[in-house]
């Protein structure tokens, strides 16, 4: 089941009073649009604060590129494929940061990162889709949660339909498999 | 047997079934799971942000207006480097020669056209990936080269070569800065795939003006001088897009 949290054409006729700098319009896409811009963050494996920190830098980047929306096209593909290079360029970052770590020996008691509660807290069947490659739960993000078509996920991921296809089911089989091992059975393979 | 094997296969059926319900269940609670709201005093802040620089914006214009000025600019600057160039190249080619090359990096130039148009603007439609299609029409150029010309070594091969590869070079790097500047209009995202996307029409109107005053029609020549040259400068643009990507963060 796919769901459909926003409709396209109502984002359009906003999209197009935003470029016409309509402020009410602004406010109005930034209501609707950012849950699923933070859902799409947190999906990446990232904190709420990373997550809060990416939406506005994504916002930001909305901004500076509204003039390269065309009212023709669809509105979703174009706000995700911004999101996406917000994300990718989020995540060159932390890489080269991680790079240039020191290593500390003693990490002083308050700055340990409070993931293995998160962890602890989080479902099985969240750890399993937390644990697929990022360009596979960046589909199934795109495809479940935010309920584009595959047309759409491929405007957004700069692919075409069959690589998305590719994609949305190599998930579903490692998923499908991780379920039939926490059952005790082999799993189903289609 | 034949009872026992039935009833084993149904309960493998059911077993099959009951899994996939599972799997569909618990796939659709993950998607329907929170609906994150982002703090309101972010959601203010942000709003208050954006309004500051709010004008009005014109939308760029459609997708084959974006590729008519691409290939406008290419078919311009063709036709003017082969006047100032010379064609001397041209009339000692076979027609085979000059079509055959014509034609590869004329489709070369549509593609790439057609991607920088795509690539510019977030969430457009991708017909073929660059990278699978930069190596079609590498692959059409070197077969063209290795295939449409003799190979013959020249008398001297490096003193001939080199002038062709430094043209080339003194072509290649304003076009790509002048396809630059036309996608600059659009959303354009630093990464050694924007380096490269941008070095490669400039390489197909640098080969084709090269190609036309070139007076060593030879496989050789134009596998090394032309052909590695364009290989070099496809690599210097996807480095320089992957420096400019970690500089810029």
């Amino acid at each position: 089941m796919s769901r459909s949290p926003i409709d396209d054409s109502d984002l359009r006729s906003l999209m197009t009073r935003y470029q016409g700098a309509d402020a009410a319009a602004l406010d109005e896409l930034v209501r609707r649009v950012s849950p699923l811009l933070l859902r799409y963050f947190i999906g990446s494996r990232m904190s709420r604060g990373d997550a809060d920190d990416l939406l506005q830098d994504c916002w930001i980047k909305i901004h500076r590129s509204r003039h390269t929306y065309r009212p023709s096209e669809p509105v979703i593909p174009w706000i995700y494929a911004i999101a996406r290079h917000t994300r990718l360029d989020a995540h060159r970052k932390q890489r080269r940061m991680e790079a240039r770590e020191v290593l500390v020996a003693n990490v002083p008691e308050g700055l340990h990162q409070t993931a293995p509660e998160a962890a602890q807290e989080e479902s099985g069947f969240d750890r399993m889709i937390a644990g697929l490659p990022e360009a596979q739960r960046e589909t199934l993000v795109m495809l479940k949660v935010a309920g584009m078509s595959l047309e759409e996920v491929a405007r957004a991921t700069s692919s075409t339909v069959g690589a998305v296809k590719q994609r949305a089911h190599r998930a579903y089989e490692t998923l499908r498999r991780a379920l039939g091992k926490e059952r005790g059975d082999g799993g189903l393979s289609r | 047997m034949k009872r026992y094997g039935g009833r084993w296969a149904r309960n493998e059926e059911m077993a099959d079934y009951h899994a996939e319900s599972e799997f569909e269940r618990r796939l659709d609670a993950w998607a329907e799971a929170e609906q994150l709201e982002p703090r309101a005093d972010l959601q203010r802040e942000l709003s208050r942000t954006l309004r500051a620089s709010l004008k009005p914006v014109k939308p760029l214009p459609s997708n084959g207006v974006l590729l008519l000025q691409f290939l406008f600019a290419f078919v311009a600057c063709a036709t003017g480097l082969i006047a100032i160039l010379g064609k001397s190249g041209i009339h000692i080619m076979t027609a085979a020669q000059v079509g055959g090359m014509a034609a590869i990096l004329a489709s070369g130039s549509v593609f790439f056209a057609l991607h920088l148009v795509s690539r510019i603007i977030p969430g457009n439609r991708i017909a073929l990936p660059f990278w699978l299609g930069l190596a079609l029409v590498a692959l059409g150029v070197g077969a063209a080269m290795a295939l449409l010309f003799p190979w013959r070594m020249p008398g001297a091969f490096v003193a001939e070569g080199w002038p062709c590869a430094v043209l080339e070079l003194a072509i290649a790097i304003p076009a790509a800065a002048m396809f630059w500047l036309m996608a600059r209009r659009g959303a354009l995202f630093a990464s050694a795939g924007l380096g490269a996307a941008l070095m490669a029409p400039a390489l197909c109107l640098a080969l084709m003006a090269d190609q036309a005053q070139c007076m060593f029609p030879q496989a050789p020549h134009l596998l090394v001088w032309h052909g590695g040259m364009a290989a070099m400068l496809i690599a210097a643009g996807a480095a320089l897009g992957r420096i400019i990507a970690r500089r810029l963060l």
